[in-house]
């Protein structure tokens, strides 16, 4: 060993050793550490194989691949830990070490899966490589008995356990590349293996998909996903160097980005141009580079009416015409309408402008609903149209979510809090004062949010996604409510003592807002209208369930079981054998409707009744479920609502089972694009269902039938007494 | 209620009537006092009876059940034809005025009465005879769907008739005599079978469906039906044989909605003489109490 300065005057060393029968050495600073065998090699010229060392992290020596043959050592030496001494002697090829890295490659390669994902995609599978260098063709070990199972949950990663080599490559990338501290081992023996967080699964971890674990990754164990139909097509295609320079993409790894690159692309749009329409089916998220948007509802706020002669012959002309608020209605109307962006639109005047760096549509990019709103360029604007699994990667990438965090708090919350009638009189003050103290949290399909009978803490607003809120019972679970974006849940078991009195599941990709109790609390106390509001509705709420407990617990009638009529909790049902088919019910409905009749005479028939095809109030109202713009609801008891500002994309139609909700079509005077000193008619639609006449105490149909044969019935009361006599003439 | 109320009104008017009928010495006529009064109640429970009608067009308004005024209508009705026959002395009346009113009344009530019969037994005859039953305003829609699917069976037939065809030529030209016992053992399609089963469809099922007036054709009744569908089953194989059952089935329909237009007219026609003659009854009415009032 030597000692020289060189001109920096850094003080520097020579090591010498001898590599394969050559003598050789190499010099390094006396402040620096000093090199592993596998480095000096390294630095001559002489790869040797490894499958756990990588040069960007800590070494670690468990896979034993990067063995040498030191002289006079009583084992062979991991090259990649063991550092270089002064006159060592090394061979790194021979026949003792090569048949010690050969008989570790045929362990590993029986228990992998050859070839594994990575070798049928990019045939780079480095153990299946060195397998091949090493002329194994098949393994004498017996494969492992146990499974060690796959985990597709995340959109861009595919997690394959049994392809992992327990190289921990993945674990020093998440950890010190990345410090996301994701990753780590988990387990002893046969059971070990990596895990995400506590072993969940990779989509519900706090991984934020930056890739690099799957950069890391020798083998198929972690591999890029590729969605179905990943390339957007027409559009300018996005530099991976131009996506890095934004904060939103800061961390995530470049050959991450660049396997996904078909999933972006840039598109520019004039001032004035439809960026994407309301009610129109899309897969697609959008992200503002610059420039700015207004959003908007195009549907006209209103009911749909029919208006013509009447008599024998008529002719349906559909018009507009305003609802009036009938007398006696309980509900106040929503003042903010929910919608898939940054922001909510106000019910009087529903215009939103959006900005550079902000994002939208993302529930239909999730979720694949409906658009919920209409979407123009203000100004000349650019911006990033992606695919899920880049939209899954930004709303996991840390900044942009500390930045959408950041947007909701100051533009959303408070009206999505005042939008709701109950919190209607809360202060901005105290909502300035909240907006710190909130949290929005995520969660996968099917995630648990809470749980019946657990002890509660929080109290949630929907942001993003619907969440399914169900009762478990010895006889059953029932189905209380679908809440979406802008309704809230969590509030009765904090008025109620403090346990959780249902189970709360993620329907969808969901995003909440969490207040805390004490914040909770502290509203409550300093706006007693808004404790005395959310007490009636919770009283009114826990009459309802005890009803339904009740109707859960009554045998059920065989005969009804197969069609469905188990979901409903009320059927409008005629008595065949009083009807003259007169029609006088459908008439009524229509009278009552503004011209539209919501139920139709036909149906189902059991015995001499029919069920006439009219909402059923289902236990489990999928009819619910994916409104854009939350226009679908149902009150405090049974009866489903649809507001003036559906938007007619039809979707509740579509996931009724029974036909019970109609798209009405009716014309509208737009401006001709062509020729804009002309208007044309362009047919719209509306969904209307049957609403039970809230603001009477029985239903028109019901009320307007002459020969009582028309009924609104409980199914189980009703088909329970199956066999009434029927009555007289005169009766 | 109802029935109550006009057993006790009936009751009380009844004995009010005998003594006034048996104390006039002339004979009880509609224009004494007693009279009179029959008349005027006699009149207004045929106002009342009237004014359903009217509820039925304001459905929604909450002025009472539709039930509630049907009974109420029935039941005051029925009452308003012994207050007329006390007004009147049981008679025609002397003028043609009065004698028209009381032919009038009298068609009014028997169609009332015929009416409520009808109304009360067609329905359940309805339920039970024609199961498939649609909503009567789309009897039309529903039978251009059935001719529609008929063709389409037909269309399906002909072409596993005409497979079947190439399927028995092939066997033939592979193993002649094996086909040829085969043929001679089973009725084999051929090429008029497929013309056949389309002239049946043009010639009698598709009239047939189409058709307001089907009497006239065979497949109205329901065993020569069955009886068409088994000789045309005898022409080809029995992987045909669910078509022509299909076929049948469709043909049983038409019979069900030709069913329900009759028993919807006669559930229904009957109000084209009730409700006129209620009006005219009323005007008429009016003018006769005017006239005999005044004059």
């Amino acid at each position: 060993m030597s000692e020289n300065f060189s001109e920096t005057f850094i003080q520097t060393k020579e090591i010498h050793f001898t590599l394969d029968g050559k003598d050789v050495f190499v010099q390094r600073a006396i402040k620096d550490p000093v090199p592993t065998i596998f480095e000096a090699a390294q630095k001559w010229g002489v790869t040797i194989p490894t499958l756990c060392h990588q040069q960007n992290e800590k070494p670690v020596g468990v896979c034993r691949v990067c063995v040498v043959d030191v002289a006079g050592q009583r084992v062979f030496p991991a090259s990649c830990v063991r550092p270089l001494e002064e006159g060592m002697k090394i061979q790194t090829a021979s026949e003792g070490v090569k048949a010690a890295r050969k008989t570790l490659i045929e362990l590993l390669m029986a228990d992998h899966p050859s070839p594994c994902a990575r070798q049928k995609l990019s045939s780079d599978c480095e153990l299946e490589c060195l397998a091949k260098e090493a002329g194994i063709k098949q393994t004498p070990f017996a494969p492992r008995a146990t499974p060690r199972g796959h985990d597709d949950s995340s959109l861009s990663i595919a997690v394959d356990h049994e392809a992992c080599i327990l190289c921990d490559r993945c674990i020093r990338g998440c950890n010190e590349i990345r410090h996301n501290f994701v990753l780590a081992r988990r387990g002893k023996g046969y059971q070990a293996g990596i895990s995400f967080d506590e072993n969940l699964p990779m989509a519900t971890s706090s991984c934020v998909s930056c890739g690099e674990c799957m950069v890391s990754c020798p083998t198929g164990a972690l591999t890029n996903k590729k969605v179905i139909d990943q390339n957007l097509g027409e559009g300018d295609a996005v530099k991976v160097a131009d996506m890095q320079k934004l904060d939103i993409f800061k961390n995530v790894s470049g050959t991450f980005l660049n396997l996904n690159s078909n999933a972006v692309r840039k598109r520019t749009y004039k001032a004035g141009e439809i960026i994407c329409k309301e009610g129109d089916f899309g897969s697609t998220a959008f992200y503002i580079l610059d420039g700015n948007a207004d959003v908007y509802l195009s549907s006209p706020m209103t009911h749909i009416n029919t208006k013509g002669k009447k008599g024998f012959s008529s002719k349906l002309k559909t018009v507009l015409e305003t609802t009036n608020r009938t007398k006696g209605s309980k509900e106040v109307r929503k003042v903010s309408i929910p919608i898939d962006g940054p922001v909510d639109l106000a019910y009087d005047n529903p215009i939103a402008h959006l900005k550079a760096g902000e994002l939208f549509g993302e529930m239909t990019c999730m979720n694949y609903y409906p658009r919920s709103a209409t979407v123009r360029a203000e100004t000349d604007t650019t911006v990033y149209e992606m695919l899920r699994n880049v939209l899954d990667i930004l709303r996991r990438n840390k900044a942009f979510k500390a930045r959408t965090d950041q947007t909701y708090r100051k533009r959303a919350l408070g009206s999505h809090l005042r939008g709701i009638p109950i919190f209607s009189t809360v202060t901005p003050d105290f909502i300035s004062d909240l907006r710190d103290r909130i949290e929005l949290r995520q969660y996968a399909p099917g995630q648990l949010i809470c749980r019946q009978g657990d002890p509660a803490h929080s109290f949630f607003l929907v942001r993003i996604g619907f969440v399914k809120v169900t009762e478990t019972h010895p006889g059953g679970e029932l189905v209380l409510a679908y809440i979406g974006r802008g309704g809230y849940f969590g509030e009765m078991s904090l008025l109620g003592g403090g346990v959780r009195t249902a189970n709360c599941i993620a329907l969808d990709n969901v995003e909440v807002v969490r207040i805390r109790m004490e914040d909770f609390s502290l509203m409550l106390d300093s706006f007693p209208e808004v404790r005395r509001g959310l007490e009636a509705v919770a009283a009114e709420r826990a009459a309802e369930n005890r009803r339904h407990f009740t109707q859960i617990q009554t045998v059920p009638v065989d005969s009804f079981l197969a069609q469905g009529l188990m979901e409903a909790q009320s059927l409008l049902v005629l008595d065949l054998n009083k009807c003259t088919r007169c029609d006088q019910c459908v008439q009524a409905c229509a009278d009552a409707h503004g011209g539209t009749s919501r139920l139709i005479r036909d149906g189902l028939r059991l015995d001499h009744y029919l069920v006439a095809t009219s909402c059923r109030q289902c236990k489990d109202p999928l009819c619910m479920v994916g409104c854009p713009v939350g226009a679908i609801r149902r009150r405090n008891s049974l009866e489903i609502t649809i507001e003036d500002w559906c938007i007619g994309c039809g979707l509740c139609a579509n996931n009724c089972p029974y036909g019970n909700i109609n798209m009405q079509p009716f014309d509208v005077q737009t401006i001709d694009p062509a020729q804009p000193n002309r208007k044309v008619a362009e047919v719209k639609f509306k969904a209307t269902a049957c609403n039970l006449c809230p603001d009477h105490d029985e239903p028109n149909c019901v009320y307007a039938c002459p020969h009582d044969a028309a009924h609104r019935v409980n199914p189980r009361e009703f088909f329970a007494e199956f066999a009434k006599d029927s009555k007289g003439l005169f009766s | 209620m109802w029935f109550i109320g006009s057993v006790i009104v009936l009751a009380v008017g009844v004995l009010l009537y005998v003594p006034y009928s048996l104390r006039s010495v002339d004979g009880v006529s509609g224009g004494s006092g007693p009279g009179l009064a029959y008349g005027i109640l006699g009149f207004a429970m045929m106002i009342f009876a009237g004014l359903l009608g009217a509820r039925k067009r304001v459905r929604i308004w909450r002025l009472g059940r539709a039930t509630w005024w049907m009974r109420g209508h029935l039941w005051v009705g029925f009452l308003s034809f012994p207050f007329i026959l006390f007004h009147g002395g049981f008679q025609l009346g002397n003028g043609a005025l009065s004698r028209a009113l009381m032919i009038l009344f009298l068609i009014v009530f028997v169609s009332g009465v015929l009416g409520a019969v009808l109304q009360h037994f067609l329905p359940k005859m309805m339920t039970e005879r024609i199961p498939m039953e649609t909503i009567y305003d789309q009897i039309d829609h529903v039978e251009n769907q059935l001719v529609v699917e008929a063709a389409q069976l037909v269309a399906d037939a002909s072409a596993m008739v005409e497979q079947a065809i190439e399927q028995q030529e092939e066997a033939e030209e592979k193993a002649p005599f094996a086909a040829a016992g085969k043929k001679n053992a089973v009725a084999m399609p051929d090429e008029r079978v497929s013309a056949k089963i389309k002239a049946f469809f043009e010639t009698q099922i598709k009239p047939y469906l189409t058709s307001r007036r089907s009497q006239k054709y065979s497949l109205t009744n329901p065993v020569q039906a069955a009886a068409a569908f088994r000789q045309l089953k005898l022409l080809v194989p029995d992987t045909v044989w669910p078509k022509f059952d299909d076929l049948e089935s469709i043909c049983g329909e038409k019979r069900e909605l030709e069913r329900q237009r009759y028993m919807h007219k006669w559930l229904h026609g009957w109000l084209l003489f009730h409700v006129p003659a209620s009006y005219a009854l009323i005007l008429l009415g009016a003018v006769h109490a005017f006239v005999a009032l005044r004059y």
